[in-house]
């Protein structure tokens, strides 16, 4: 009888472990309360602007933050939005048009900003603020000596070798509904050679060392300048624009004022070749994405150098 | 559900050149495999040298615990994209699970049996040939079995560095949100997985039957 009172002590005393070990996890497993999440895409520039707006919101409110890495696309960081997981991101005007609401057909840069504030409030509860001052498109480009050898300046001048091409883009461009390549065949009326869709990260290299002959680039990107690459002009205008802007949850931003104040200082700031030169100093110099967002904040005058403190 | 077969069909010739790409590279790799592993595991067995035998193994390992999403990054600077840095790739994580099965099926083979056919005027091509290749037989098959599994697995990873794939589905869905992308690429290598491991049981039933025809004729 002793032993089964003395065995049943140690059972629940062991449950009762079991039961605190778990709840320590789950608690340190939920995110604290006060911590905002800021999730970025795949590419150099996404990860730059987030250890931005986590230097700002921690030097100038309460707050912590938290950057998420690496998600695999704008559609990835949206959902994570809409179920709280993520509170705030780079994203970019043309996201208007990957179907999250009912839009009015436009090109105009200005016309796209403004449904994309007005439609994202609306539908889906996000606080989208005005453009850090740069566009990041797609960017049609080839080796600098193809284009002169054969003259090309715009894609259309391509239509006529496509099928000699071999073109390097990202996987999940080829999906896209609205501007991937099932629509960008229709609208220029072309079809390449051969595709190989990758890592997007790898297309510079990629035309740079002749394994394919045309990629689709992010205009901000670095590498276009180091692989001596040419931009063809998009003469149909097929893309739509891609002003960057800042994008948070409303509730956050309504209910901490302070983050939207820490970062409006960068809104029109940023042009597209103070953007390709950051970009330039993670991907061609090697510097940490964190080392670069600081060191840009510090010389703007909007972050106290630590040592001066 | 009529969604569901709206989008097969739709997408059916995309389908169709992925799980091509898939097949071509997990083939050519575990064929590659093969060619290799199963000589250097006999040669392996019969080197008088331990150290060698201990460092062919260690390297093997060695690859083998190399993230495969690394070893196709490495392979960049040397190799370029496509499928040939990919295929190379999933040959060399190919090589430790066959070479190591083989090994082991030659080992496992009775010494008194090898005796008897030395015994017999048996020369060393002919009792491997004869006694211990057929005895290893089992062995060797599920080496390559296991091996191809996971080489049809990983070489989902393969679409990243440009060479298409069951992969192209899974990242290209994963992308842009669309789930039937991604389920598509995932069934689509399971079925890979299970129709091939059944060929393959087919093909170790047929080589049994035959080697023990022979045997049993020869002895």
């Amino acid at each position: 009888m002793i032993q089964i009172k003395a065995s049943a002590k140690k059972v629940t005393a062991l449950l009762l472990c079991g039961v605190l070990i778990a709840t320590t996890l789950l608690l340190t497993g939920c995110g604290k309360e006060d911590q905002i999440v800021i999730g970025t895409q795949t590419f150099t520039e996404s990860k730059i602007m987030a250890e931005m707006y986590k230097a700002l919101i921690e030097e100038q409110t309460d707050l912590q933050a938290k950057v998420i890495p690496d998600l695999a696309a704008s559609a990835v960081i949206i959902n994570a939005m809409k179920k709280n997981e993520v509170h705030m991101a780079t994203l970019y005007s043309g996201e208007l048009f990957n179907n999250h609401f009912p839009v009015e057909e436009t090109k105009d840069r200005q016309e796209v900003l403004k449904q994309a504030q007005a439609g994202f409030d609306k539908y889906l509860g996000f606080t989208w603020m005005d453009s850090l001052g740069f566009e990041n498109t797609y960017a049609f480009t080839v080796q600098s000596k193809l284009a002169e050898e054969r003259g090309y300046e715009r894609i259309s001048d391509v239509v006529k070798d496509a099928g000699d091409l071999r073109l390097g883009v990202d996987t999940t461009w080829m999906e896209r509904t609205n501007d991937g390549y099932p629509a960008f065949r229709k609208a220029y009326n072309v079809e390449f050679g051969q595709a190989f869709p990758m890592e997007q990260s790898l297309v510079y290299e990629a035309v740079g060392n002749n394994q394919v002959d045309i990629v689709l680039a992010y205009s901000t990107d670095s590498r276009i300048k180091a692989y001596d690459l040419k931009t063809l002009e998009d003469d149909k205008q097929f893309f739509p624009p891609y002003d960057a802007s800042p994008v948070l949850l409303k509730e956050l931003a309504q209910k901490h004022p302070e983050v939207v104040q820490a970062i409006q200082p960068l809104i029109g700031t940023i042009d597209e070749q103070t953007m390709i030169d950051l970009n330039y100093k993670v991907d061609i110099e090697k510097k940490s994405e964190r080392e670069v967002a600081i060191e840009y904040l510090e010389q703007q005058g909007l972050l106290v150098k630590k040592n001066e403190k | 559900m009529d969604g569901w077969i709206a989008f097969l069909q739709e997408r059916s010739s995309d389908i169709g050149t992925a799980l091509q790409e898939h097949i071509v590279l997990t083939g050519i790799s575990v064929l590659l495999g093969c060619l290799i592993a199963i000589p250097l595991g006999i040669a392996l067995v019969y080197s008088r040298w331990n150290w060698l035998t201990n460092t062919v193994f260690f390297m093997a390992n060695l690859l083998q615990t190399i993230p495969s999403l690394a070893l196709l990054a490495i392979f960049i600077p040397f190799l370029g994209i496509g499928m040939k840095p990919a295929i190379v790739a999933l040959f060399l994580y190919s090589i430790m699970p066959i070479m190591r099965n083989t090994y082991d099926g030659f080992r496992s083979v009775d010494n008194s049996v090898l005796e008897a056919a030395r015994g017999m005027g048996y020369s060393t091509m002919q009792s491997i040939l004869r006694i211990r290749l057929p005895l290893a037989l089992p062995y060797i098959m599920s080496g390559i079995r296991i091996t191809t599994v996971y080489i049809i697995s990983w070489a989902t990873l393969a679409t990243l560095i440009g060479a298409g794939g069951l992969g192209r589905l899974i990242v290209g869905g994963l992308g842009v949100n669309k789930l039937e992308l991604v389920v598509v690429g995932a069934v689509g290598a399971i079925l890979l997985v299970l129709i091939t491991d059944t060929l393959f049981g087919w093909i170790e039933r047929i080589l049994t039957k035959r080697y023990g025809r022979t045997s049993s004729t020869t002895a």
